[in-house]
């Protein structure tokens, strides 16, 4: 029984020893604690405004239910809408070299939105499809991140045969390419 | 196959574009004259996608798919078959007189020509009551890099189109043979070949038989 | 750094604009270019009731709709952004901008649910402190600490002092 004790007595202090050793950690070199995170999730809307790919890598983010991440999906899409049409100042006219004046670019809408928690970059296409990319608010070349998963889409989704536009996703090949890309860029961190 | 030689070898025959005077003709070369000879991926990709989605109209099995893959491939290795034994040197251009210089001419030639590379492996079927079935391993087919097949169709093989392509080789070559593809890559996390598909090359009994005879002799 | 502030939004608890200002000539060629009909729908809408709260905000009359309706959208979008981010993020979250290519909208709110909206050139760096002063320095001062001020400011009422409006001209302008 003394012996028995003793051990409990030793596994407490090491306890106690290693969660303060993580606390610490944690509360002082937040760049290595964030290091584990990067890309956070990803979440793909078509041009009706309806979720047809969704997919969380970290826990950086709340885990919500499949309605829940429907109506953000739809909601995203309504507020996109509206940012395009809130620029504030007029759009400048593009000369061209004949002297004719071009067609301004149309306006962008939410391109990046920023939280205390992360940051949300959203890359609309030209056909409508939305490509959210949730990081930490760490994460650089996110650009390049977005670029990647768009030639993943356009390779391994709307070159399959099986895959009806406009449909959820449903490509085990764009999946394993995905996932294997973001565990990539998520380590070389 | 002697007689074809004839016009190469007479000096006395015009030089044309039919018979130009170094001996190589227009089947000798590509169509396409650009240094690197090669066809964008993606557009193959788009047709494929688009023929896949044609044979799956009004189907009632995916037997049924298949067999229509393997039919758009049918006459392809016919006619390849021609082209690619009229490229050969004159002294081997004898089409494959035996089923291993057959397979071998499939591995390395045929696909060599269809994909840039040869086939993975070549293997017999170690069951000793199916002598007649022999198998050509690719890990990565070209046909399947951007296909998924849904999960309700698992047993789908897109790649029925080359077992079709390889299936006219065969027949062209007078070795009637049925020929099938199956996936045998394995779907875990960190799989290597996940695509992997092995071309089940079955011979029809008289070539058994032949072969037979011949390897006596 | 110089930065082009565009404008300023303020919104009280009950989500209503209590000020708006602009520091540049509104996109009026924007809206005219829309289809007729958008803007036609726009007018109706908006006819009688929004007309009269905005009828001291901004003097000509095509601009003031245009106004009162921006106000409306740019509230939908922070709120709709906001509950997005504290659904994800948790509920300690908060949304601090987002950009397109053409503006930024940076977004400040109080503990006592007072939301600033300011929109600048799309490369500015975080204004959040900039809000932050806004509201320490110029709301706190001379509209809360006003004896003449309303508690709550229906139609602006109580904003629009000379001090508050003058202060934040200075303030913003010195950005610029």
């Amino acid at each position: 029984m003394k012996v028995f004790g003793e051990i409990r007595h030793e596994q407490v202090k090491i306890g106690g020893e290693s969660g303060k050793a993580y606390s610490s950690l944690r509360s002082t070199d937040l760049f290595s604690a964030a290091a584990i995170m990067g890309i956070l999730a990803l979440i793909v809307i078509n041009k009706a405004g309806g979720l047809i790919y969704n997919r969380t890598f970290g826990d950086g983010l709340n885990q919500l239910g499949t309605n829940d991440y429907l109506v953000l999906a739809g909601t995203f899409h309504g507020v996109h809408a509206i940012t395009t049409r809130l620029s504030p100042i007029k759009p400048q006219q593009q000369v061209g070299a004949d002297g004719i004046p071009g067609r301004p670019d149309p306006p962008s809408g939410l391109e990046v939105l920023e939280t205390e928690n992360f940051w949300l970059q959203c890359f609309n296409t030209l056909t409508g499809t939305k490509f959210l990319l949730f990081t930490d608010t760490l994460q650089t070349n996110v650009d390049i991140a977005m670029r990647k998963v768009y030639d993943l889409y356009a390779d391994y989704v709307t070159k399959n045969p099986f895959y009806q536009l406009e449909n959820p996703i449903r490509c085990d090949t764009f999946d394993r390419k995905l996932n294997s890309y973001i565990r990539e860029t998520n380590n070389a961190r | 196959m002697s007689n074809l030689q004839a016009p190469r070898a007479g000096a006395k025959e015009p030089s044309g574009l039919r018979y130009p005077t170094n001996g190589k003709t227009i089947y000798h070369r590509p169509l396409n004259r650009a240094k690197a000879a090669e066809l964008s991926g993606a557009s193959f990709a788009y047709l494929f996608s688009e023929m896949v989605s044609y044979a799956s109209k009004k189907i009632e099995s995916i037997q049924d798919l298949e067999k229509r893959l393997n039919v758009q491939g049918h006459p392809i290795g016919l006619k390849l078959l021609d082209l690619l034994l009229y490229r050969e040197p004159a002294r081997s251009q004898t089409r494959p007189l035996n089923i291993i210089t057959l397979l071998h001419f499939i591995k390395n030639n045929v696909w060599q020509h269809l994909f840039g590379q040869a086939a993975d492996g070549l293997e017999k079927s170690s069951d000793p009551s199916k002598p007649d079935e022999y198998m050509i391993i690719d890990n990565e087919p070209l046909v399947n890099r951007y296909i998924s097949v849904p999960r309700d169709m698992s047993q789908l093989n897109c790649a029925a189109y080359v077992a079709g392509i390889i299936e006219g080789v065969c027949d062209g070559s007078a070795f009637p043979a049925r020929v099938t593809a199956h996936s045998v890559g394995k779907q875990e996390e960190g799989e290597m070949w996940p695509g992997r598909t092995v071309f089940l090359v079955k011979f029809a009994p008289e070539v058994m038989e032949r072969e037979n005879f011949l390897g006596k002799g | 750094m110089p930065v082009q502030v565009y404008s300023l939004y303020i919104f009280d608890r009950h989500t209503e604009c209590i000020y708006s200002k602009q520091w540049v000539q509104p996109a009026t060629p924007a809206s005219s270019t829309l289809p007729s009909t958008v803007t036609d729908q726009h007018r109706q809408t908006n006819g009688t009731e929004l007309a009269a709260t905005a009828a001291e905000q901004l003097p000509p009359k095509p601009r003031r709709n245009k106004g009162a309706d921006d106000a409306k959208l740019i509230f939908g979008t922070v709120f709709s952004l906001r509950n997005m981010v504290r659904k994800l993020g948790g509920d300690d979250d908060a949304f601090i901008s987002f950009r397109t290519a053409q503006y930024k909208l940076h977004y400040y709110e109080t503990p006592t649910n007072l939301r600033f909206a300011l929109l600048t050139e799309p490369g500015a760096l975080s204004m959040r402190n900039v809000l932050h002063q806004i509201y320490i320095n110029l709301w706190v001062e001379y509209v809360v600490k006003n004896p003449l001020s309303p508690v709550e400011h229906k139609g602006g009422e109580g904003v629009r002092n000379e001090m508050f409006e003058l202060g934040l001209d200075k303030f913003i302008r010195g950005l610029m």
